[in-house]
């Protein structure tokens, strides 16, 4: 896949999803709430405009460069996801035989890029923010990592590409119960969201992101939305089977089995609670890992 | 000059300019994620060399190591944010000979070795050959220091979450006194949870004459005296 044709594409692709998870989120949100729908397909763009318009604040004495650049980094971590998915039979617009270890080590740089983003106005609520994430953030980690590897064991292989073709007869969803589950966890913490939101939680005044506003506040929702897309292809390609399906192309069937997983992740998003730092650790250490580690071991049960 | 070439050597000019500047820099945190950076450039080289794993498992690791040791330094220097400007380099003298000497070691060990020239062959499966050497004859090396690594970290959890500053931390631990056997140092935390000191203060400054003062305090009903404070007529404006 030549990366002329491919970036572009790649970059509309990820557009439409910015947009759509936005008007998801934002349809959702008030559906539960029991608010009328409205306008949710256009009122995020309206946000958007309205952002840009607001008053612009600093802080006292913030690391400026990093401020600047921690919502680039989390984007560009997006796309370099989004660039590992096969979207045909061996096309992908990254082509590595390790494409989930690269995913692996962008989901550990996405913690990184949270806690600069939090650290960088030296301001109180950003910094509890990006602390607290690291500390839900790195043990969520390794979840991915079991559940991740656990989808590449049917495929004898660390590529994403494999991983799709060892599904052709049955999905992992199916062949390994656990996975998704427990990567739709996952999801939410790279995105900061819902019970996993411990970096932007309204219960710190919007935690990292407290003191962005106009231009700084649009970037870097638009990062953890790209971020959205980003995990949830993933997620549909390591346990949806990715383009595979009768009928449609294959680059449509991703998009639909990677906007299914969306709605799942912003239903949870807007109807589990968030419980306190401690608790969750201790459900993330004591209960979840060793969900992984079952999981692992039924993958592997599996391959023999 | 092909592509791969060219990203290699913006990837090598990244890696040491990212290296340099973690010495120059004044913050432990901008110090630990700019050898982050370097490390990255580091394992994105790994990626062109066709060393896909280990390129993308030092990117992982790294980002993983870095972050909890920028944390932990961070928590033990006592420098809540990093962002307090600090001299990140000591003991200059012996850390330039130092420095030389070894720059000096390793630049011999690179020019005087006769490097081989081998290349992988495209369909040479690199990654398998790697799993067999890690888990075959490699085995006994990295489960060795696979365990003894578990076993220290183990050992630090234990040996410091337990003792804290001021005794055993399940013991209730309390800074000394300031006398032998006096009551704990530090403020006390009081019952009813009332905030003194927080009323409004009225600011005048130290050059209070005749006339009359205004007062701008913020929620407070009093207004401040400066020492100078004269015989004027001083009103305190609450908010």
């Amino acid at each position: 896949m030549s990366l002329i044709v491919g970036l572009p594409a790649l970059l509309a692709l990820l557009l439409i999803g910015l947009w759509a998870a936005a008007a998801l989120d934002t349809a959702i949100g008030r559906l539960i709430v029991g608010r009328p729908v409205g306008m949710a397909a256009t009122d995020p763009l309206r946000a958007v405009v309205a952002d840009y318009l607001r008053q612009r604040t600093d802080t006292e004495a913030p690391d400026h460069l990093n401020w600047l650049l921690a919502p680039g980094y989390y984007f560009l971590l997006a796309v370099v996801g989004l660039a590992l998915v096969p979207f045909a039979p061996d096309q992908s617009l990254i082509a590595l035989d390790t494409s989930v270890v690269l995913w692996g080590a962008a989901e550990a740089v996405v913690v990184v890029a949270v806690f600069l983003h939090g650290w960088s106005p030296n301001a109180p609520f950003p910094l509890i923010g990006a602390y607290r994430y690291v500390a839900i953030g790195l043990p969520v980690m390794l979840l991915s990592m079991f559940v991740l590897i656990a989808a590449s064991i049917p495929a004898q292989s660390l590529d994403l590409r494999a991983v799709v073709e060892s599904q052709r007869g049955l999905w992992n969803v199916i062949r390994q119960p656990l996975g998704l589950p427990l990567f739709l966890a996952v999801v939410m913490s790279l995105t900061l969201r819902g019970p996993f939101d411990y970096a932007d939680s309204a219960d710190l005044a919007g935690g990292t992101s407290a003191e962005d506003g106009g231009p700084r506040w649009i970037a870097w929702q638009t990062a953890r939305a790209a971020m959205l897309v980003a995990a949830c292809a993933i997620a549909a390609t390591a346990f949806l089977g990715g383009y595979l399906g009768p009928v449609l192309p294959g680059w449509l069937w991703l998009s639909l089995k990677t906007l299914a997983v969306m709605v799942a992740v912003v239903l949870l998003t807007h109807l589990v609670p968030r419980m306190p730092v401690a608790q969750m650790l201790t459900l993330i250490w004591i209960v979840l890992l060793p969900i992984a580690f079952l999981d692992l071991l039924i993958a592997g049960l599996g391959a023999l | 000059m092909t592509m791969t070439d060219v990203a290699f050597y913006l990837l090598s000019g990244f890696a040491i300019w990212t290296g340099w500047r973690v010495f120059r820099v004044d913050s432990m945190i901008r110090a630990t994620f700019l050898l982050l950076l370097s490390f990255t450039s580091v394992g994105l080289i790994g990626l062109l060399l066709s060393a896909s794993y280990l390129g993308a498992a030092t990117i992982f690791m790294m980002a993983v190591e870095m972050m909890v040791m920028g944390l932990f330094m961070v928590m033990f220097m006592m420098n809540p944010a990093g962002l307090n400007p600090m001299m990140m380099v000591h003991q200059h003298r012996l850390s330039i000979v130092a420095g030389l000497l070894i720059f000096a070691a390793m630049t011999g060990a690179v020019l005087l070795t006769p490097l081989p020239s081998d290349p992988v062959a495209a369909d040479r499966p690199v990654l398998r050959d790697l799993g067999i050497e890690l888990l075959g004859d490699s085995m006994l090396i990295f489960e060795t220091a696979g365990v003894t690594l578990l076993a220290t970290m183990l050992g630090a959890v234990v040996l410091s979450s337990r003792r804290g500053r001021f005794g055993p931390t399940d013991a209730g631990s309390v800074p000394p006194g300031l006398s032998a056997g006096g009551p704990p140092a530090g403020r006390q935390p009081k019952g009813g949870g009332s905030h003194g000191g927080h009323g409004g203060h009225g600011g005048h400054g130290g050059q209070g004459g005749k006339g009359a003062h205004d007062g701008h305090g913020g929620g407070g009903s009093h207004g401040g005296h400066g020492k100078n404070g004269g015989d004027g007529n001083h009103g305190g404006h609450g908010g």
